[in-house]
């Protein structure tokens, strides 16, 4: 039980962490709270379809930004899906790092939007990475047979 | 709450008088929050997002605690469709008609614009469409209002945004109801189509006299069932009237209304107008579509709704309508340019709704090039409406024709000799010209079909009368269009200008081309038509086959004599007059390359022969409206134009409209509506349809869908 309670508090104090360093905004906590019994893993169902999809969409901006002769209105459109997906899970700092991509992008600015894609990949796997942790510290809580004190 | 509980019984009722297995509804006590039982439709390219909302939105349709049971049995999901494309949920939404109540829509998809869907979705299906986006600037939300959306929520989305768009459902039923004097007029169909225990509101349907318009409509009636317990009609906060559900015979008149209004003000006399007619000028569509839009603006929803005195049909209705109508126009006049919308003028496919018997001709003006752009039709439908022969209103706003024409030709008022302006648009000068003449002047035919005008001069295309009249119309609409041709062809036929009809306009037969010049009459087979018009004939040709089989497939608009029709040759397809692009006029029988085009469209603006075929095509739209499925194989695709449309305006066209409208798009993937799938060549391409084949009329099976592909485009 000791070790259940540790587990928690080492979760507890690592979502914290994440909310007090911007990666991750009240939006991830609406996605915790409709993880229920009849959907036991939808917080890491969800993320997994974002993770897959940012993936996706990060290749195609980086494709689109070593063009010749650059489609800003593709990668507006790249760019605007991408900050739809990060907010709708909560992945704050990945979602201001689009909106500033999406200026570059009008003022048709090649260095500003390189810049933004380099950031945004950064961003995107720094997130990654937390979330990842966090999904495994939740196993081990529930492993340890202790339960996730959703919402925080 | 007590309104609310009933609604959402009855939306659970009808749930399950739909004969879905989610019952919920009826288990689920009505939370004071959200009616259970409500069925959304959610689209978004972004899975993310959408297994989020999917998840939200069950969470909300299933308070917690209230359908522990449905969950349980794994219903919880039932209420949430969720959708990756748009052309998927569009297809969803027309396969299970009546089924959704509710539309949640992303902005920004790659298949298909989300404001485009959501004028689609309007039109069509008449459901609340709340837009989402990530993007969230006034600019965005602005353009989503003015598209119709009746909410724009900005992502990301919290549950609390979606706990409230029950309302807009419940509002806008309620809105319906109060517009009703009578309960369940057009619920009519939904109800008994559902087995709904309201007989009234059956038997009201055919009080109605719509006999197609409701009958095709397979939207469910919620409001019926709600009306279940109480009697409808009278207590609008019960709210339980059943929204009206735009039937493609419903939106024909609707069209045709305006059309008379607009242009029985407007168009005819501006000099514009009639001196591009004199020159036989091609209208360009923007004029076209401005004056039409002029012209609407004159047509007020009070008038509207007098004209069109359907029964049950209140102001609201008909503003909402024209609201929506306004905005469709305004999408095509940049669409027209691409080749005509053929959906637009579907419209032919007239309900049979008794509404004018002769209703006006949805003139379809066939332009040069073959298509008639809606405008066109417009402008022809605007000549139909009686304005005195000569003069053209060619640049009929495809759109005013469109909906003429979805109204049904009923809608035309055949007036005395309607001269179809000629169908400025693109058509040639010499049907221009004819035009008019020919317009057929409708009669009023006992035989509701309105006389057709014997201009023959080969009205070219507009046949006009594709609107509501079912049969009749078509015929009239057919003659116009057969006249258009002819007019092209023979550039003057004008002996046949005059009224007397030669053009056979049988009750209920498709429009005979005959009309042009002499040669077509009606009842003779298009091989009179000369070749110039080589549309008249074949539309001739078809027209007749087609009208037996409108009567047959019930495609037709109204009644459409078969037997007359055969004589005529032109049977006017009532309700479909879609003008589908004339191939240049060589109407040559073989138009069967139309089939399957067009089918819906009744007014389809075709590429038709220069002068005619905008009858046919229109006869596609029509039948196509009512048959999308009779027109994969049938002899439409002879006619050519026809697309699926040339099937029957009448009620069939209701539910085939929208099923054919859809397939006015130019893809033959419309004909669903009925659940059959018409495989129809690209619809608007009427062209060549000269050719529509009669027999191909019969065959085509109502199927609204045609109808609604107009709308589509």
């Amino acid at each position: 039980m000791d070790s259940v309670v540790l587990l928690q508090r080492q979760l507890v104090d690592y979502t914290a962490q994440l909310f007090n360093e911007g990666f991750l905004d009240d939006q991830f906590n609406q996605l915790q709270q409709l993880q229920d019994e009849s959907n036991p893993d939808f917080v890491v169902e969800v993320v997994t379809l974002f993770f897959e999809d940012s993936e996706r969409l990060l290749n195609e901006l980086a494709k689109a930004l070593e063009q010749q002769s650059i489609d800003y209105r593709k990668i507006d459109a790249h760019v605007h899906q991408l900050k739809g997906s990060s907010s709708s899970i909560g992945a704050q700092r990945v979602q201001k790092v689009c909106i500033a991509f999406r200026n570059y992008c009008e003022e048709r600015n090649i260095e500003g939007c390189q810049k933004c894609l380099q950031q945004v990949k950064n961003e995107y796997s720094l997130v990654k990475t937390k979330l990842e942790t966090l999904f495994k510290l939740e196993q081990q809580v529930l492993a340890a047979g202790g339960s996730i004190p959703w919402p925080m | 709450m007590a309104t609310l509980q009933r609604v959402a019984s009855s939306l659970s009722t009808s749930a399950s008088s739909y004969g879905s297995c989610k019952d919920a509804g009826a288990d689920v006590t009505v939370s004071d929050q959200f009616p259970a039982g409500l069925r959304v439709l959610v689209v978004d390219d972004d899975i993310t997002c959408l297994r989020l909302l999917e998840k939200m939105l069950c969470r909300c349709l299933y308070h917690d605690g209230t359908d522990t049971t449905n969950r349980e049995r794994g219903f919880y999901r039932e209420g949430v469709t969720t959708c990756s494309q748009a052309t998927a949920a569009l297809k969803l939404l027309r396969e299970r008609k009546g089924y959704f109540d509710v539309v949640l829509s992303d902005v920004h998809m790659p298949d298909m614009d989300g404001f485009k869907l959501l004028e689609l979705v309007g039109l069509e299906m008449d459901l609340p469409v709340i837009m989402m986006s990530a993007d969230g600037r006034t600019s965005a939300v602005m353009r989503g209002i003015r598209h119709g959306a009746c909410d724009y929520l900005i992502k990301p989305i919290r549950e609390e945004e979606l706990k409230n768009i029950w309302q807009h459902v419940i509002r806008k039923k309620w809105n319906e109801n109060k517009e009703q004097e009578h309960s369940g007029s057009f619920e009519d169909n939904d109800c008994y189509k559902q087995g709904n225990d309201d007989i009234e509101n059956a038997s009201s349907v055919n009080e109605g006299g719509e006999e197609g318009v409701l009958k095709g409509q397979k939207k469910r009636n919620i409001a019926k069932e709600e009306d279940d317990n109480e009697l409808e009609n009278d207590d609008p906060s019960a709210s339980k009237k059943p929204r009206v559900v735009w039937s493609v015979e419903l939106h024909q008149q609707f069209v045709c209304a305006v059309n008379q209004l607009g242009i029985d003000s407007t168009i005819f006399n501006d000099p514009l107008f009639l001196i591009a007619r004199k020159l036989s000028l091609r209208v360009t569509v923007s004029f076209a579509q401005r004056n039409f839009l002029a012209t609407i603006s004159e047509a007020v929803p009070k008038r509207i709704l007098e004209l069109m005195n359907v029964p049950g049909l209140t102001r609201e209705n008909v503003a909402s309508h024209l609201q929506k109508f306004r905005l469709y126009l305004k999408r095509l006049s940049g669409v027209a340019q691409q080749g005509g919308i053929s959906n637009t003028f579907c419209g032919l496919m007239d309900s049979n709704v008794k509404v004018n018997p002769f209703g006006r001709f949805d003139i379809q003006t066939l332009d040069a090039s073959g298509q008639i752009p809606p405008q066109t039709l417009a402008a022809l439908h605007a000549e139909l409406f009686g304005r005195p022969t000569g003069s053209l209103v060619t640049t009929v706003d495809q759109p005013a024709l469109l909906q003429a024409s979805m109204q049904g030709l009923k809608c035309i008022p055949v007036e005395h000799g309607v001269a179809f302006g000629q169908p400025l648009v693109k058509c040639q000068s010499n049907i221009s010209k004819h035009f008019p003449r020919n317009v057929i002047s409708f009669e009023d035919v006992a035989s509701g079909f309105g006389a057709w005008p014997s201009n023959s001069v080969g009205t070219v295309g507009p046949s006009s009368n594709l609107g509501g009249m079912n049969g009749q119309n078509s015929n009239m609409l057919m003659d116009i269009l057969q006249q258009q041709k002819q007019q092209q062809q023979s550039q003057q036929q004008s002996p046949l200008s005059e009224p007397s009809r030669s053009i056979n306009v049988q009750p209920s037969c498709l429009v005979v081309p005959s009309q042009s010049s002499a040669t077509f009459q009606a009842g003779n087979s298009p091989a009179s038509v000369d070749h110039n018009c080589s549309y008249n004939r074949s539309a001739m040709i078809d027209y007749s086959l087609l009208s037996p089989q409108l009567n047959n497939s019930s495609l037709n608009i109204g009644q459409i004599s078969n037997g007359d029709l055969k004589t005529t040759g032109v049977s006017g397809y009532s309700g479909s007059v879609s003008i589908t692009p004339l191939s240049p006029c060589s109407v040559n029988p073989d138009n069967t390359s139309q089939q399957g085009r067009s089918s819906t469209m009744a007014i389809q603006v075709g590429r038709q022969l220069p002068g005619f075929v905008p009858n046919i095509s229109n006869f596609q739209g029509s039948y196509s409206a009512k048959s999308s499925e009779v027109l994969d194989q049938r002899p439409l695709r002879n006619l050519g134009f026809v697309g699926k449309c040339t099937s029957i305006p009448s009620r069939l066209a209701v539910d085939e409209f929208e099923s054919t409208m859809s397939n006015l798009d130019h893809e033959k993937i419309y004909m669903d509506i009925s659940g059959n799938k018409v495989k129809q060549e690209p619809s608007i391409e009427f062209v060549d349809n000269a050719r529509v084949g009669i027999p191909i009329l019969q065959q085509l099976p109502p199927s609204p869908s045609d109808l609604m592909s107009v709308f589509t485009e």
